[in-house]
């Protein structure tokens, strides 16, 4: 990606999170009009300094933008040097493992987890890999419930499984 | 105060204890060598695993955690110009060039020597500065804590890196995400929009796993490769140990300004090591030789940030208004054990108290005897590929989130944040007022709200009393400072 490109990039990103911040803030303030006086109170107080402040910052960023737009990039900043399947990788992994956790419960997700993020950032020790899923994966499932006391979940499609084969104990 | 100390001793002496301390300190020293994962985020990650644990050894390993990574953080500033934690940055200065004179031994040796001093001095004050705190915490009303919350928010967005107005949206974004849930003053459902889960409002858990954690997972993914090569262990650790006595005045001079700056919210152990090698550098009389290998420039950085941790809990545990990172996890813990920080806590749980004081005391000495056995392990782990460590670090961390109340909604709310704590620091806005506005959001509306019922809804009790008058105005010192004095400077350019 060239600085420009990039520059533009980090200006889009920038003004897209004021934006977020902005819409948040105005939210707090719309919603608290139907509260009790008491309970509103510091939401107007905390939503409209909130406004204020990202106003404030939005003008900073122009400023900052007019000065000069390209200072903003960092050369050295891993997204910008990354190519776009190891970004999508590192954004993507977190919300895929917490959606394969929902659906498939905590063994498979991690499993899948320590066998494709590997295999995605350029990993090829395939027998290692595989090796280390099954050791990771035996170790958390001995340690949650027997030491932590925490039940691990089956997922959404592994309790419809486990009730429609049915193979739940008991 | 003997009678105090002995209860604490008992406490902290117990086998348990001991045990959740060098877990904690294990973990520390691990975490600290790893750069990028430092004790916030290891903090961040445990807190979920601590919920049953009692309160002390909750916070003994958590602590144990935060003293064993700044003791860690040197390992990789000294042997390999990286350093495993923020605050022991400027030790590399020194550090590293001693390294590469083949002294690395002597370097860590120095490096523990200051730490463990430091590290000594700085709980004994929290120790004896704690109690008096409280006891003048005590006399304070409503008004001045609704003051003192917002003097911690606004220090912390001034002094974090960067724009000071995205400190204070940041502060603001922490403080709006805490009024989530049912108020507490007439339990009005706010921002629910009837889900069940947000009754209770936003957990501090999930929060601190994905802002601290699923962040540096990401930054982790996109940056490949190894944390680094081995480095080489070379000289002997003793002779440093030993050296480090043989500069009292670099050893105290440090000590004293990392305690001082730990009882400044916001400051911050990486502050204080920089300041500390700069002042050590001013009043050195060979000024020269720092940065080529002197023994002062490891002092001085290491002895600062280890006093400076325990002295930040001041703050925290008596006023309830976290410093910083390490702090605000030690807060939450706190408060997830059914505990309210505060002057309160000192009179209602002694053997709490006084056993987290001893035990850190302990935890110091614990922490430099397992940093000199384990510090050609611990180098060690920065070879090891970060294909492999972020996929384990990931599963951890989200299962993490969801042992805290065994709740799915937990890991989505982890990753939400963490992806949208990602952009915010990309962008140079600081998670760490986001986090201090979500902890002191409660207390600021709590006693905002008792002020004005004590004062029949009058608004001037903020601006009448001298005390929060005082804080208030120091509130917009420090946010107004920053400007005048680049006009000033500005001015005085164009005059010359």
């Amino acid at each position: 990606m060239s600085l420009d490109t990039s520059a533009r990039a980090y200006w889009r990103e920038e003004f897209s999170l004021i934006a977020l911040l902005l819409l948040f803030f105005i939210a707090i303030v719309a919603f608290a009009y139907t509260l009790p006086f008491d309970a509103r109170l510091f939401p107007l107080i905390i939503g409209c300094a909130g406004i204020a402040l990202t106003l404030a910052v939005a003008v900073e960023q122009m400023r900052r933008r007019r000065a000069g737009a390209a200072a903003v990039v960092d050369a050295d900043d891993p997204a910008t040097r990354a190519d776009w399947p190891r970004y999508a990788t590192a954004l993507l992994s977190a919300p895929a493992f917490g959606l394969l956790f929902w659906l498939f419960g905590f063994i498979i997700a991690s499993f899948a987890a320590m066998m494709l993020i590997p295999l995605l950032m350029g990993y090829a020790d395939r027998r290692r890999l595989v090796v280390m899923a099954a050791i990771t994966v035996a170790v958390l499932a001995v340690i949650g419930p027997y030491l932590l006391n925490v039940e691990l979940p089956q997922g959404v499609v592994g309790e419809w499984l486990i009730d429609k084969l049915a193979l739940r104990a008991g | 105060m003997l009678d105090h100390l002995i209860l604490g001793l008992t406490a902290a002496l117990q086998f348990k204890q001991f045990m959740f301390m060098i877990a904690g300190t294990v973990i520390g020293l691990w975490v600290g060598v790893l750069p990028g994962l430092g004790g916030p985020v290891a903090m961040a990650i445990l807190i979920p695993f601590t919920f049953s644990m009692d309160p002390l050894s909750a916070l003994l390993m958590l602590a144990s955690i935060s003293v064993g990574a700044a003791f860690g953080g040197s390992v990789t500033s000294i042997l390999l110009n990286i350093p495993g934690e923020a605050s022991s940055a400027a030790t590399a200065y020194d550090g590293y060039p001693m390294a590469q004179q083949g002294k690395a031994k002597v370097a860590m040796g120095l490096s523990a020597g200051a730490s463990l001093a430091a590290a000594i001095v700085g709980v004994l004050i929290l120790m004896f500065a704690s109690g008096p705190v409280a006891k003048a915490a005590l006399a304070f009303s409503p008004a001045e804590y609704f003051a003192l919350a917002i003097l911690g928010l606004t220090v912390v967005s001034v002094a974090a890196l960067g724009s000071t107005i995205k400190g204070l949206a940041m502060g603001a974004l922490g403080l709006a995400i805490s009024l989530i849930g049912i108020d507490s003053i007439l339990g009005a459902e706010r921002y629910t929009f009837g889900f069940v889960y947000l009754l209770d409002g936003i957990s501090f858990v999930p929060v601190m796993v994905g802002l601290f954690a699923v962040t540096e997972l990401i930054s982790m993914i996109l940056e490949g490769g190894t944390i680094a090569k081995a480095g080489k262990l070379e000289g002997s650790l003793w002779d440093g140990f030993r050296d480090t006595f043989r500069y009292p005045f670099t050893l105290i001079q440090s000590t004293a300004v990392g305690a001082f700056l730990g009882m400044i919210p916001g400051i911050g152990a990486t502050a204080a090591n920089f300041l500390a090698y700069s002042v050590a550098q001013r009043s050195s009389k060979h000024p020269e030789r720092f940065g080529k290998g002197a023994p002062e420039g490891i002092i001085a950085p290491e002895a600062s940030n280890n006093s400076c941790i325990p002295t930040s809990l001041i703050p925290a545990l008596t006023l309830g208004i976290p410093g910083g990172a390490t702090s605000a996890i030690l807060l939450v813990a706190v408060t997830l054990q059914g505990l309210r920080p505060g002057p309160m806590l000192f009179t209602s749980n002694p053997e709490l108290i006084w056993g987290f004081f001893m035990g850190l005391l302990i935890g110091a000495v614990m922490a430099t005897i397992l940093y000199l056995i384990m510090i050609p392990w611990f180098a060690l782990i920065t070879i090891v590929r970060i294909e492999l460590m972020a996929p384990m670090l990931l599963i951890v961390t989200l299962f993490g989130a969801y042992a805290n109340e065994r709740n799915m909604m937990d890991v989505f709310v982890a990753i939400f944040f963490g992806l949208f704590g990602y952009f915010l620091r990309r962008h140079g806005y600081p998670l760490i007022s986001l986090v201090i506005g979500l902890i002191l959001g409660k207390l600021a509306e709590g006693s905002f709200h008792q002020a004005l019922m004590i004062s029949d809804h009058d608004y001037s009790v903020f601006f009448l009393r001298p005390l929060s008058a005082s804080i208030f105005a120091l509130c917009l010192v420090l946010v107004l400072w920053p400007s005048v004095k680049k006009r000033l400077g500005h001015g005085g350019a164009e005059v010359t």
